[in-house]
């Protein structure tokens, strides 16, 4: 096999991955860096992002009212050091962004222009029309090609990480086009391979996302933080789940149930008023939202559509012209996969897994347990998203801890000694290829595919259940017991995506069940994870502690906690709506020694 | 997609497919989808794929029309997979082809490296005019700035520009459509100084003097980004830089 | 040696024939037709430097009734050399902005198509006055 010595390597060429590559090459020129990608970067999921990226600028914003938001909107679950050392840094992340040619929208006299997101205070999120994602990752990638220490392996897949004497020294590549191996050693690597969405049936994802890094980190014994935390956005096209995003809801779209009411102030995020205000009803952060689809749906106020139950998001009022200024994407989209005009009609719409909090565990240097390995972006669970991403904070956590990835990798690698060209290499490929000629049942691993997206819809959905979750964990036991006698009908080297999608099952299937296993030890409710069966209430004194899963290759994972690091923001009521400018006033009322007023009961839970 | 639904509406997809390891050249086999109103060619070759043929391979991500990796021929037509829709071309066979005018990798999997390597050459970042710290804040640009070169900027490199072009066709080392229209991004940003780098990028026979203005592919740009615009404004550009130039060259 | 073996499909030979490409290759055809009738005015004009009954024989061939035919033919080719000329014409020009939005290309090629019509127009009333004077 041919090998290849690099200083740095990087896995996964999204926002993250070249947002570290970036950074590497600006702060160490003289490094190789290897940037592997098992698509070509502008293929990246990043592309897909619609909304926007936060970052403070407003005068009458400030960092702790940033702070404030995420932390709330986390559940209290976040590292607040790491959050406190991600809302400063934003900004200027942003505006290097701007120098590298992102065309952020702007207003007429030239300066930035910023949205309205949910679960924010105040105006901050910086868009490019409706095609944030898009143009960060474009500009990044264009950018990155300024650099010629920068090393592209384009459609190459990462089989598996070489790791030798307790340090990460590389990993195993797969060419695409020849279906041969190349062993990258590298004295850091950083893994920025993106979220697991697509262990779920419905998601927002491009098939690409697939947990990757996540499974190959914890395979090699680093812990999974918070895999119980899955993100369902809750404006997704019934069937397709594909992104209507909430920058939709920025604008002033309301949502509407089937005899459109618009229900989300039944839920304790009213009172309802025509135009969009910052953290009340459609305004109100993801899993709030999505939990009240559920309810209605429960109560049979949605809408039954032939892709399934949907309520009705409404443009109409925004205007036409404004609305083929600000959301010329969603349009498009509204029109292809719907049918919809969405100047003239609203589009249905529902939850869908979106977004991953949790990850690959590391320390506000992007840094994980196992010496020289670093990951940033959806992959990772740095510590800012806690139980609850608030939508905006992805694209800048690409590029704040993508820098700092990138950074500490180069600075790691300047202090280590050269990887050693380990014999691993040849056994991983071997192991790759034995999955060619695996004989066994002879079972289609789409079959297990399709399996495993169902359970996972179903144990670990919006709202969950002991026993539910339980049935989860036993499907994905036999699902794996399966995986092993699955059978390939595509035996040859060149291009066989039949043998990369069976590689990328084996790492759903493990990132699957840190998912299922972390939601089942958690008996709480908090954020994302939310509880029916006894547990609905929040628990700090129990659960106020983040979760790792530890792989045990045959066996299920055991579950582990650790403690949250708490600075300027102890833990309160999560209100928004009237309920939260109630409790806000409340808490400045009284001191920090004191006690807190009773928070009014979640209708949520009645 | 939804269970509920019976599907017995079945289409024909005839798939041209080459596996370099066992076929000499590339032939059609034919499938028998079952398919629903709502679904999209992409659907439908992975339903080949999940239960009919594990061994067909094609690009494919997003699903929505932004990662620009499913673009093929259907129907002898440029198109991206993922937003065309079954329910427009039946009842009759579907024809699904690998993108024109690019080697075949694998069935549907073309040759993307050159492309690539024609966008990297075009200097593909901001060169800003005048310097500015990070401290100092964005650069001013006004939304009417932003409409000079906005719809470039759309360009999700998805390539059916350079299967609809039959210049492309005739001379694979013409820079192309997609390729310029990344160079007019940048050359049309008010905050750019890099204009000539790129200027010298587009000279002769394989700049954009191979061009003769067909507008194809314009034509099939799934995001209005109109490429034919970016090549030919600068074919104005070429001609005048390589007469001042000259005229330059002149001077003591 | 890996089994990567990339094929060249070659491109179809007629490709000019084909949808979508048929509209192209008649507005190139009309390019010739343009040619053709600037060579049909170079020969009167070479005629007319022959002399009077040089000149004359041009004349009697371009009033025969096949030469009718084909002038048609030739002014239909050309006026859609000019509709079309004008179709391309704001595909050359940088992106026009005015008050913030970009001018649509169809009103560019309206516009030229209406100053071509009246430049036409007014040659017309011209030619023909100073025909009638004469």
């Amino acid at each position: 096999m041919d090998h290849f010595d690099a200083d740095i390597l990087i896995l996964g060429a999204g926002g993250a991955g070249l947002r570290a590559a970036i950074a590497a090459a600006q702060s160490a020129p003289e490094s190789t860096i290897a940037l592997v990608s098992k698509v070509y970067p502008m293929r990246s999921h990043t592309v897909a992002a619609e909304g926007g990226s936060a970052g403070v600028v407003q005068d009458h914003d400030s960092l702790d009212n940033h702070f404030n938001d995420t932390v709330a909107g986390g559940d209290w679950l976040c590292e607040q050091d790491v959050v406190e050392y991600f809302v400063e840094h934003c900004t200027p992340e942003m505006v290097q962004l701007e120098h590298w040619g992102c065309p952020w929208s702007r207003k007429p006299d030239g300066h930035i222009n910023v949205r309205a997101f949910g679960g924010m205070k105040i105006e901050r999120t910086w868009f490019a029309a409706d095609r944030s994602g898009f143009h960060i990752l474009h500009t990044l990638f264009q950018t990155s090609t300024r650099f010629p220490s920068i090393r592209r392996f384009d459609e190459h897949f990462c089989v598996d990480l070489l790791t030798e004497d307790g340090r990460a020294q590389g990993a195993v590549v797969l060419s695409l086009s020849t279906g041969e191996f190349t062993a990258i050693h590298a004295r850091a690597v950083v893994i920025a391979t993106g979220g697991a969405g697509r262990v779920f049936r419905q998601n927002t994802n491009g098939g690409i996302v697939t947990g990757d890094g996540m499974a190959l980190a914890y395979r090699h014994g680093v812990p999974l933080r918070d895999m119980e935390f899955v993100q369902y956005h809750p404006t997704c096209l019934p069937g397709t789940g594909i992104l209507i995003t909430e920058a939709c809801r920025g604008e002033g779209a309301f949502l509407l149930n089937k005899d459109g009411n618009r229900y989300l102030q039944d839920y304790g995020l009213g009172p309802a008023e025509a135009k969009p205000r910052n953290k009340y009803m459609e305004l109100g952060p993801r899993d709030r939202l999505s939990q009240a689809f559920w309810h209605e749906q429960h109560k049979g106020r949605t809408l039954t559509t032939p892709q399934g139950e949907a309520v009705l998001l409404d443009l109409r009022h925004i205007g036409s012209a404004r609305i083929k200024e600000r959301l010329p994407l969603i349009c498009d989209l509204a029109k292809q996969f719907m049918g919809v005009d969405a100047t003239t009609m609203p589009i249905p719409v529902r939850p869908a897994v979106h977004y991953t909090m949790g990850g690959i565990l590391v320390d506000i240097r992007t840094a994980s347990p196992l010496a020289g390995l670093f990951a940033a972006g959806e992959c990772s669970s740095v510590g800012i998203h806690g139980a609850n991403r608030l939508g905006s904070n992805s694209l800048a956590e690409l590029s704040v801890f993508g820098r700092v990835a990138g950074e500490q990798a180069a600075l790691f690698a300047r202090g280590s000694s050269a990887a050693r060209r380990s014999d691993r290499a040849v056994d991983v490929a071997a192991k790759a290829l034995a999955l060619l000629d695996q004989k066994g049942a002879g079972e289609r691993h789409a079959v297990l595919r399709a399996e495993m997206g169902a359970s996972m819809e179903k144990g670990c959905g919006i709202y969950r259940l002991g026993p539910e979750m339980q049935n989860t964990c036993e499907t994905l036991a036999e699902l794996r017991k399966r995986y092993a006698r699955i059978t390939l009908e595509d035996k040859s080297r060149a291009w066989n995506t039949d043998w990369i999608t069976a590689i990328e099952l084996g790492f759903q299937l493990d990132v699957a069940q840190a998912m299922a296993h972390s939601g089942l030890a958690r008996t709480e409710s908090r954020g994302a994870h939310q509880r029916l069966d006894g547990f609905e209430q929040r628990d700090d004194a129990n659960f106020l502690r983040h979760s790792l899963a530890h792989y045990r290759s045959a066996d299920a994972p055991t579950v582990t906690y650790a403690p949250v690091t708490i600075t300027k923001s102890p833990p309160g009521q999560r209100a928004y709506g009237a309920l939260g400018e109630h409790e806000e006033a409340a808490s400045k009322d009284v001191s920090p020694k004191g006690g807190r007023p009773p928070a009014p009961k979640d209708p949520a839970h009645v | 997609m939804s269970n509920t639904i019976a599907r017995s509406k079945t289409i024909e997809l005839r798939v041209l497919r080459y596996r370099p390891a066992s076929d000499a050249e590339p032939v059609f086999v034919s499938y028998r989808v079952p398919y629903t109103d709502d679904m999209s060619v992409l659907q439908a070759l992975q339903s080949i794929k999940d239960t009919q043929d594990g061994s067909l391979s094609f690009r494919w991500s997003c699903r929505m029309a932004i990662c620009g990796s499913c673009g093929m021929m259907i129907n002898g037509e440029p198109k991206l997979a993922c937003n065309t829709f079954v329910r427009d071309l039946t009842p009759n066979a579907a024809v699904i082809e690998p993108l024109q005018n690019f080697p075949i990798e694998r069935d549907l999997v073309v040759t993307v490296g050159d492309f690539v390597k024609k966008i990297e050459s075009i200097y593909p970042y901001l060169m800003p005019k005048v310097p500015k710290p990070i401290e100092d804040g964005t650069y001013l640009q006004t939304p009417a700035q932003m409409t000079a070169y906005e719809s470039f900027s759309d360009c999700i490199n998805c390539m059916l520009c350079y299967a609809a072009c039959p210049q492309f066709g005739a001379n694979p080392d013409f820079i192309g459509p997609g390729a310029m229209a990344m160079l007019q991004r940048y050359n049309g940003d008010s905050r750019d100084g890099g204009q000539q780098f790129r200027l010298d990028r587009i000279h002769g026979e394989d700049g954009v003097w191979a061009c003769t203005a067909v507008g194809v592919c314009s034509e099939v740009c799934p995001k209005q980004v109109d490429p034919a615009n970016a090549v030919n404004q600068n074919k104005t550009n070429s001609a005048l830089d390589f007469f001042l130039h000259y005229v330059r060259r002149e001077q003591p | 040696m890996s089994e990567r073996r990339p094929f060249h499909r070659p491109q179809p030979r007629h490709w000019w024939a084909h949808k979508p490409y048929r509209a192209y290759t008649v507005r190139e055809l009309s390019g010739v037709a343009v040619a053709v009738y600037g060579a049909i005015l170079l020969v009167g004009l070479f005629c007319l430097w022959r002399g009077p009954d040089a000149y004359a024989v041009y004349r009697r061939i371009l009033a025969s009734d096949w030469s009718f035919v084909v002038h048609a033919v030739l002014l239909a080719a050309v006026l859609w050399h000019v509709v079309t000329w004008f179709e391309i014409l704001p595909k050359t020009m940088p992106k026009l902005i005015l008050r913030g939005l970009q001018l649509p290309q169809r009103q560019v090629t309206a516009m030229a198509r209406l100053v071509a019509l009246v430049c036409s127009a007014a040659l017309l009333i011209v030619v023909v006055a100073l025909g009638a004077m004469s």
